[in-house]
């Protein structure tokens, strides 16, 4: 609490010839003043802590810093969580490291959105609303109207003299537009987040069955946060997540259901190919154009079949289906076994199978009667038309012998 | 904790489970400085500052007067207008009546300018003042179908308002005053002041100071604590802001202050020990012979006589020969309270311009600075005498004063603050806020809001206090009987020995600790470089030592230029006092010796480059009993310690 005073003092060195004198054990400060007592004019906070200190801490200045930093410790707690929340909703301020200043705007499409308005400990959980003040922060840091001015030329070099050495100065400035275009379009935002680098760095991590089972990973440990990886694209939300061993038979098979059915807004529109600009030819634009549509298809297709084959590769691993199955059959014997003593039970199941049989093999006799009668009516419609045709011929044949 | 919510104290039944919508983190309580004749509030704005506020009527000094005519009551600025015409129901100057018996109160000898005091008819030695008011007449009976035969559509019309005689004891007076400053920052709060703190003068009794606390709690205020003027005063000079000029502050935080209040009715004035923002008052005085009416007086006389100099209509005033010259002179009264707030803001000349002053006149006059400084010469120059012996009287040279601090609006006067620095003799850098330029235009200097500032600032330094039984402890030492304390009568620092020709006084760099006239016990840390030898054995050594601060006077014969020689022929040569602060040491309480081991080399073009130093942090403890420990210690990681012991008294 003690406020440090910084005077500007700066003593000589002690001269060679120096001997301390050694100061007499009975010297004290002189004694408090003889008129008596001085009365402390009761106001501001030093008055408070003197009321402290004699108070509760029996004059002793460390019990009293102690009691001082436990006091703001809480206060800070208190109000801690509304002070910065309230300001900047959580953007916070990111370091700027030399490489992200040193962006070209011309690469915008694979600098980091995120990381570019400071960011990137949100990503793709950051709101509108912290995109808009985390945009506003970096412009008002990065404003080339600032930065004119402030930044010094580099060189002193006698042929750069009168030359504008900082055309470059915008560069940032450029990134955090484009970024902030990126990030406040939905649809662009989408595209971006789809193939957000820091996601497809994390992806390549992704343990696989083999080095699950020759490492023995802990099952749980292991593809919980791949799960969790993945549910941001996800058009369902909230996801369920991959839960743990004692989960119940409902949860899990919600679990494989929801991700054998996974429907993803994920797309891969970031990574077409830029039409060739120099080209005017509509044939280049079309067959780059279908060349991209057929990339994203196949990408697309590609990104299906891997978390198909990691929900796969989840449920051959998982403890809990073994399990599961494990219980079904010993409910199935437990059945049949308190099942055995009592036969009427098996009976009816007997005369069941029995009906059954009997029923189809009455079905399987009217098939056949209804075949056979179908024969017969076909027989004798067959039959009927060759009476027809005798008839006729026979008419015919008279009437021409008539004739003749 | 109730600090920095809006949530209400009585919410205990979920104090939890509410969550609280901030209206604001701002404190709601209200200062309030009680003068005689002018009052002031302040609350705390949004920029987290006690500042000081108007009321509805848009002034910032509200006059303490109240005022019956007819069925209105008017309260503060407009009731001093109501002095010309309604002066028998017009009260003023209440304040310093609360908590006195009517015998104890001396009768006015001169012709009576507001409402006389006079004996309660009923209550037993007790100051009361009576008005003429009109009684609105009781409001017709409730009209029912049964009793009127002959219904009309028109309401009955009130009956007109009787004549009636009120009596108002001054405590009651006081409670309608104070409920509506506190109603005016209420208003501009927006919501329920928890609390006030009060300024009372330093010369109130224990019964006025009870009668005011209990004129307050009727009129449903809490009163956290009520703090003598100076207390006010150092509550806003104590603090960073303070001492602020160009955004550096300027002040020592180990200071001998000077704070004069000069008020409508007398002059208080007091030396304070100011140390690292805990206070207490060496020496003070009051006296009612010096006081801003005075001056008042004097300006009303000088615009009277350039009146009568001008329309050539005889006007006597102070005192006045008849009800037609006091009726002017009131006007005047009022008219002047612009010209000098006028002089205080601006260089140049002010004006007084009063509609039909006499007989119909109207007149329009002017002062410029040198001819008001000229007509106030005769106050200034009381007051000085009265700072001068009062400075004396503690046995403080004036030289040592190390600030001044000036309140009420007369103390917004720059030619009080020049006469003042001269005539006492104060040493030429003296901090005053017209130096640091923070009077003019609101600054946190204008003395006419310090108080009301400080006891805003200390309302809310109450009430952040929270409701632990430590807490409550605190709350109540606030409120309860005042802190005695034992202080230091010499300053104790350290010596780092040189041969300096500078340095002989003491042998070498003096590094002052803890200075004469601070309250025990103490803890004072100061961080600076010490300087080491470049090769060898890099050694810190320093004495402690108790010294004795004195004044050396210096005559100096002023050079005189030549071509003035021949016109001064005959005058002696004038001599001329230069004052330097002297030290001499006394005790010799122990010495610190240690190797430095955090010793850099100073690189650049500056005049110490090459020299070794090393940043060393002493921190001093003086404790209650007078044990003194001395701690040095070198900044940084693996810096080498000494410490010194001195046993109590």
């Amino acid at each position: 609490m003690a406020a440090v005073q910084v005077l500007s003092i700066a003593t000589e060195p002690i001269p060679a010839s120096y001997k301390a004198p050694s100061a007499p054990s009975t010297s004290r400060i002189s004694s408090p003043h003889p008129s008596g007592h001085r009365t402390l004019l009761p106001v501001g906070p030093a008055y408070l802590n003197h009321l402290r200190l004699s108070l509760h801490h029996s004059h002793s200045f460390s019990s009293l810093d102690k009691h001082l930093e436990a006091e703001r410790e809480r206060l800070a707690a208190l109000h801690g969580d509304d002070g910065a929340g309230e300001d900047d909703l959580g953007v916070g301020d990111e370091e700027e490291t030399p490489e992200l200043l040193a962006l070209d705007p011309k690469e915008w499409k694979k600098q980091d959105q995120y990381a570019v308005l400071g960011l990137s400990h949100l990503r793709y959980k950051a709101t509108a609303e912290q995109i808009k003040i985390a945009h506003r922060k970096k412009v008002l840091k990065h404003h080339p109207d600032k930065k004119a001015g402030t930044t010094p030329a580099v060189s002193n070099s006698l042929y750069l003299a009168g030359v504008n050495q900082n055309t470059n100065d915008d560069a940032f400035f450029k990134c955090i537009q484009k970024a902030h275009e990126v990030l406040t379009n939905p649809e662009k935002r989408r595209q971006f987040d789809s193939v957000d680098p820091v996601f497809l760095e994390l992806e390549e991590d992704i343990p696989t069955a083999q080095e699950i089972k020759s490492k023995n990973l802990d099952f749980f440990k292991a593809l919980a946060p791949v799960f969790e990886l993945y549910s941001r694209f996800s058009k369902v939300q909230p996801v369920p997540g991959l839960g743990h061993i004692d989960s119940t038979k409902e949860e899990v098979e919600g679990f494989y259901d929801f991700w054998y059915n996974f429907d993803s807004w994920r797309s891969f529109e970031w990574l077409d190919k830029e039409v060739n600009e120099g080209s005017d030819s509509r044939d280049d634009k079309r067959y780059t154009e279908k060349k991209n549509k057929s990339e994203r298809a196949r990408r697309k297709k590609e990104d299906i079949a891997k978390l198909r084959s990691l929900v796969d590769m989840a449920l051959s691993l998982d403890p809990r289906i073994k399990r599961i199955k494990q219980q079904e059959k010993e409910a199935r014997e437990a059945k049949k076994r308190a099942a055995a003593p009592g036969a009427p039970v098996k009976k009816t199941k007997q005369q069941e199978e029995e009906e059954k049989k009997k029923a189809e093999l009455e079905a399987k006799q009217k098939e056949e009667e209804e075949k056979a009668a179908r024969a017969e009516a076909k027989k004798q419609k067959a039959a009927a038309a060759n009476a027809a045709k005798k008839a006729r011929r026979q008419q015919r044949a008279a009437e021409e012998a008539a004739a003749a | 904790m109730s600090k920095g919510t809006s949530t209400p104290q009585n919410g205990s039944a979920q104090p939890d489970v509410a969550p609280a919508v901030p209206l604001s983190n701002l404190p709601p309580v209200v200062g309030i400085n009680f003068g005689n004749s002018y009052a002031s509030i302040a609350v705390f704005t949004k920029e987290g500052l006690a500042e000081s506020i108007a009321n509805e009527d848009g002034e910032r000094q509200i006059a303490c007067a109240i005022s019956f005519h007819g069925e209105e009551v008017y309260i503060g600025n407009q009731a001093k207008q109501q002095l010309v015409k309604n002066s028998q129901n017009t009260i003023v100057g209440f304040r310093n009546l609360l908590g006195k018996k009517f015998s104890e109160i001396p009768q006015p000898t001169a012709p009576l300018t507001s409402a006389a005091v006079i004996q309660h008819p009923e209550q037993p030695d007790t100051a009361a003042y009576r008005v003429q008011v009109l009684q609105p007449a009781p409001s017709p009976l409730a009209t029912s179908a049964q009793n009127t035969p002959a219904p009309s559509h028109a309401p009955t019309p009130r009956s007109e308002p009787t004549p009636a005689e009120r009596v108002l004891t001054v405590s009651e007076v006081t409670s309608m005053f104070l409920r509506s400053l506190v109603q005016s920052a209420e208003d501009f709060m927006g919501r329920k002041a928890q609390g006030a703190v009060i300024s009372v003068p330093a010369i109130f009794s224990d019964e006025q100071r009870k009668a005011l606390r209990a004129a307050a709690e009727d009129a449903e205020i809490k009163v956290l604590q009520l703090i003598d003027e100076a207390g006010a005063a150092a509550a806003v000079t104590t603090t960073e802001l303070w001492g602020e000029s160009d955004g550096v502050n300027v002040l020592q935080p180990d200071r001998t202050q000077l704070l004069v209040d000069i008020g409508a009715s007398g002059a208080s004035i007091h030396v304070l020990s100011v140390r690292e923002g805990l206070t207490y008052v060496l020496a003070s005085a009051h006296t009612e012979s010096i006081s801003a009416t005075q001056i008042d007086d004097k300006l009303i006389k000088f615009f009277a006589a350039d009146f009568a100099k001008k329309t050539k209509v005889p006007l006597t005033v102070c005192p006045a020969a008849s009800p037609a010259d006091q009726r002017a002179e009131a006007k005047l009264r009022l008219a002047i309270e612009h010209t000098k707030r006028t002089i205080s803001a601006s260089p140049g000349a002010a004006t007084c311009s009063v509609e039909s002053l006499k007989d119909g006149m109207d007149y329009t006059g002017s002062i410029n600075r040198m001819r008001f400084d000229m007509l106030a010469s005769a106050v200034y120059g009381a007051l000085a005498s009265k700072v001068s012996e009062l400075i004396a009287s503690v046995a403080v040279d004036p030289h040592d004063v190390d600030e001044v601090v000036y309140i009420g609006g007369t103390g917004a006067l720059p030619g009080l603050d020049d006469r003042l620095c001269v005539e006492v003799g104060l040493r030429e850098e003296v901090e005053t806020p017209f130096k640091r330029g923070t009077v003019i235009g609101g600054g946190v200097g204008d003395p006419t809001t310090v108080l009301a500032r400080g006891c805003a600032a200390q309302a809310a330094l109450i009430h952040g206090l929270g409701d632990s039984p430590e807490e409550k402890e605190l709350k109540e030492a606030f409120t309860g009987k005042l802190t005695e304390v034992r202080a230091t009568t010499r300053t104790i620092g350290l010596v780092f020995p040189d041969q300096l020709p500078e340095h002989k006084e003491v042998g070498g760099t003096w590094v002052p600790l803890v200075q004469k006239e601070t309250a025990i016990p103490v803890r004072r840390i100061v961080e600076f470089d010490v300087g080491v030898a470049p090769s060898g054995e890099q050694l810190i050594a320093c004495e402690l030592w108790e010294v004795k601060e004195g004044i050396r006077v210096e005559k100096v014969v002023p050079p005189k230029s030549e071509d003035e020689e021949d016109e001064d022929d005959d005058e002696e040569p004038e001599e001329m006092e230069i004052k330097h602060r002297t030290l001499e040491k006394t005790t010799l309480l122990g010495t610190l010796s240690v190797p430095a081991k955090l010793a850099i080399q100073t690189k650049g073009k500056s005049k110490d480059a090459g020299k070794w130093f090393s940043h060393v942090r002493v921190q001093a403890i003086i404790g209650v009993d007078g044990a003194v420990e001395v701690e040095l210690k070198e900044v940084g990681e693996g810096g080498s310690v000494a410490k010194v012991q001195v046993p109590g008294f």
